[in-house]
């Protein structure tokens, strides 16, 4: 009789402690493994301010975001225009392939197509969708400005070096293509008429 | 577990089960130790620990003496990242910091019980050695892991400890330049000691093995130091000993993360109040000590006014004990039968406290005094030793234990 | 309980009552006490307005970035006064003073420590900060004609000028400037070490935990080892 409590306490006892061993190595390796996600300062670099206003009419300037690269494009008028008219050769015209290449902020047909807050600047994440190159920009329509590196019915945008994919004046990514997306977009918004807060 | 199918799989590639038996399962111990035979696996503990936070710690330090604004480095301000910015970093930080001083207070007490029970003696005279090459490793990477913060004490502690180096003729300032990397203490000396650092702790894990390993040839001494026969006075290792061993882990455990998160400085002694100010290497600190395990040693250097016979006296001081299993010639081992020898122990133990409290503290010549008169008992309690068997009457020994 | 054990438990207090054996007899003056709480926002927060309004014309934190003081639940203020008192400064920036090494050496002999770690690397800590911040004395004896005297400061010449008008207070104005030190001491005894709340407050449960576990584990090794005459 006294045998059998006995095993039973030890194995109460044997279950308990290896249970609460088991808790306190799993609380143990919160911290280290924690350690390693990026540290406060790593994640303050995350938030990147910048003047849209240095940007020159028709220029592209590209900037560093969490160590990424990112196009801020001032658009004329005359590239505002490229938009329109190809719907045909791109492959998500509509923005709605993905999350990356969508905002909260796209709620009108407007909104989709110049793929910007305010439609004069363009903000994008310059990493080709296909491998992660960064793309060259040829704003022009046709070849008169590209020669043969764009097709004959290029309508203005970019034109990737590594393995050829097209994009759009608002980056948005044409058929025949190897990368599957439009250009990502990342969250931004206005603190004032010029400052944009990235991230 | 050791019926399963995947148990067997492994153990016919590995012969696991063979090893669980002959070095757990059915691996005889004494049954009469008491709890100072937990320091080992205590120690075993704590190396880990050290060893883990140190790798994590090493995901974010930077080992360059660089200035940066305020009078700081490169290497300063990486600590600092750790603490503030790192996840946890403040965390992996004290318990690094905590871990060292109590690695030493663990061995420090596992090498008393080895001196009182008489475990340094015959057949174990070679795991006793062994353990005084590890207690050599754990000193050399406590003095290189505290130059790495580069605070003051870090940095003029570095510069005292390699100018003595500089003390033995002829190839002194060889060695002295080997070590710094250059003319003082600088930028090359920080980087090779992060090197250092981070190799003495591997070298350590895989001396341990051999230290285990010594030990399990041996078995272990008990209280009584009377040889045990297998089996009658004897119990497996597993489970009575892990269960005995876990509950102490539990104890230090309590004991250790109180410090860790309630007092981690613990009044200026784990982690001096001079290395939170930037290395300065124009202005000496108004009072230089090497941390509280190396003081013991910083005494007996200090007590000679020829420097070169400080450094030689330090080094015989831990020379000496690689030869303690040969001077004490008593056929008994453990000091409860010994009465002179117990009383010479003790008396030991308390030399050693007082060489660390005059090492710690302002040298005035009162405390020189007794430093000197504490540095002649240390080396005494050695060479008498092999006079004391002659004529010191041991107690009659049990019969077993 | 033995002899040994007597000896044992001896030689463990006077090893763990040495540290603070070892603090008493560093022959100063004994400091006086600061009534600080790293934990009360409202504290922390006035220490950091004198720090940003007194202490900053001569002294940085490089460690205390702005964005921190956004984020530390212990100070939280907001976004308008951060922007107020960084100015140009990017928020990532540390609270760096105008004062240059140069300048700052011409005026007083000496630059002024960064004051990131100074409760750390002080023996005594926020109370020596408090202590040498209304310590400032008229210099009674003459010691220090030439210099600042301060009471608190080790050989009492401090390259610092009184920053309080400690010097110049009245009785009414000793309060004020009480409290001014002890939040300053306060604000300097966070930054130190920004996630001491979050380790103490961490560590109750640690410790409980290992507490719980030990005792589990002290009852299963006396369980186990009934099996072993001993």
């Amino acid at each position: 009789m006294t045998d059998q409590t006995d095993q039973s306490r030890r194995n109460f006892l044997y279950v308990a402690a290896g249970g609460m061993g088991a808790v306190a190595a799993g609380a143990a390796v919160v911290p280290f493994l924690g350690s390693m996600l990026p540290a406060a300062d790593t994640l303050a670099a995350s938030k990147t301010e910048y003047d849209v206003a240095t940007v020159q009419a028709g220029q592209l300037v590209v900037i560093q975001w969490q160590g990424k690269p990112v196009f801020v494009v001032n658009r004329t008028p005359e590239y505002l225009a490229e938009v329109d008219g190809h719907d045909d050769m791109l492959k998500d015209p509509d923005s709605k392939h993905i999350e990356a290449v969508s905002a909260e902020w796209m709620d009108t047909p407007e909104k989709r197509k110049y793929r910007a807050i305010k439609p004069e600047y363009l903000i994008v994440v310059a990493s080709c969708t296909h491998l992660g190159c960064i793309p060259l920009f040829k704003p022009t329509k046709g070849r008169k400005d590209w020669g043969d590196s764009v097709p004959e019915n290029w309508p203005g945008g970019w034109h990737c070096p590594c393995h050829g994919s097209l994009y759009d004046i608002s980056a948005r990514v044409i058929k025949g293509s190897p990368a599957p997306d439009n250009l990502h977009l990342m969250p931004y918004k206005y603190l004032t008429d010029t400052k944009v807060l990235i991230g | 577990m050791m019926k399963s199918k995947l148990f067997g799989w492994i153990d016919e590639r590995t012969g696991a089960e063979a090893i669980i038996k002959s070095q757990l399962t059915e691996y005889q111990v004494p049954k009469n130790l008491n709890y100072m035979w937990n320091f080992g696996s205590l120690a075993l503990l704590v190396l880990t620990l050290q060893i883990l936070t140190g790798i994590f710690l090493a995901m974010y330090y930077k080992p360059s003496a660089m200035m940066t604004y305020g009078s700081y480095t490169v290497a300063f301000d990486s600590v600092e990242r750790i603490m503030r910015d790192v996840n946890f970093g403040w965390l992996i930080r004290y318990m690094h910091a905590v871990g060292a001083s109590a690695f030493f207070v663990v061995v420090y007490m596992h090498i008393g019980r080895g001196l009182y029970y008489g475990s340094f003696k015959g057949p174990r005279e070679l795991l006793w050695i062994i353990g005084v090459v590890i207690l050599l490793i754990m000193q050399g990477a406590a003095f290189f892991g505290y130059l790495l913060p580069w605070g003051q004490m870090s940095f003029w502690g570095a510069t005292v400890i390699t100018n003595l180096f500089g003390a033995i003729p002829v190839l002194g300032d060889f060695v002295s330049q080997l070590l710094r990397g250059g003319f003082a203490v600088g930028d090359p000396t920080l980087n090779r000691f992060f090197s250092l650092h981070y190799l003495f702790p591997l070298l350590l894990a895989a001396i341990v093995g051999g230290h285990i390993h010594a030990l399990h040839v041996v078995h272990s001494n008990n209280p009584t130091g009377l040889d045990v026969h297998e089996g009658k006075s004897t119990i497996p290792f597993h489970p009575y000993y892990t269960v005995k061993d876990a509950f102490g882990v539990g104890v230090f455990l309590t004991i250790y993360t109180y410090i860790v998160f309630f007092n981690p400085q613990m009044n200026g002694f784990f982690i001096e109040v001079d290395n939170y100010v930037p290395a300065n290497n124009l202005q000496t600190p108004p009072h230089i000590a090497p941390v509280w395990y190396l003081t013991p040693w910083y005494t007996i250097l200090r007590s000679f006014e020829s420097k070169l016979l400080g450094v030689l006296m330090m080094g015989a001081s831990l020379a000496i004990l690689f030869v303690l299993p040969f001077l004490d010639r008593s056929k008994v081992r453990s000091a409860r039968y010994r009465p002179v020898y117990r009383q010479m122990v003790f008396l030991f133990f308390v030399t050693v406290i007082v060489l660390g409290y005059c090492g710690h503290s302002a040298p005035t010549p009162t405390l020189k005094l007794i430093g000197q008169l504490a540095t002649t008992y240390y080396f005494a309690f050695f060479l008498l030793l092999p006079l004391v068997n002659k004529f010191e009457k041991t107690k009659p020994l049990p019969e077993e234990i | 309980m033995t002899l040994k054990q007597l000896w044992m438990v001896a030689t463990a207090a006077l090893v763990i009552s040495s540290p603070s054996m070892a603090l008493a007899n560093e022959g100063h003056v004994a400091l006086k006490h600061a009534d600080i709480n790293t934990s009360d926002q409202e504290q922390v927060r006035r220490g950091l307005t004198v720090f940003t309004e007194v202490c900053m014309g001569c002294h940085s934190a490089k460690y205390v970035t702005y964005k921190g003081l956004l984020d530390y639940p212990e100070i939280a203020i907001s976004r308008e006064k951060v922007d107020e008192l960084r100015g140009s400064k990017p928020l990532t920036s540390g609270m760096i003073t105008d004062l240059s090494p140069e300048d700052a050496t011409v005026s007083y002999g000496k630059v002024p420590p960064d004051l990131s770690l100074i409760v750390y690397g002080r023996r005594g800590g926020a109370d020596y900060v408090y202590s040498v911040l209304t310590g400032f004395e008229h210099d009674p004896a003459g010691k220090i004609p030439d210099g600042n005297f301060n009471e608190y400061f080790p050989g009492n010449r401090i390259a610092m000028p009184d920053p309080l008008s400690w010097l110049d207070h009245d009785a009414s104005d000793t309060a004020d400037l009480e409290k001014q030190a002890q939040d300053v001491a306060t604000f300097l005894a966070f930054i130190s070490d920004p996630h001491q709340n979050e380790r103490r407050a961490l560590g109750f449960w640690v410790v409980g935990f290992l507490i719980l576990l030990t005792v589990v584990l002290y009852l299963l090794k006396k369980e186990v080892w009934k099996d072993v005459k001993h």
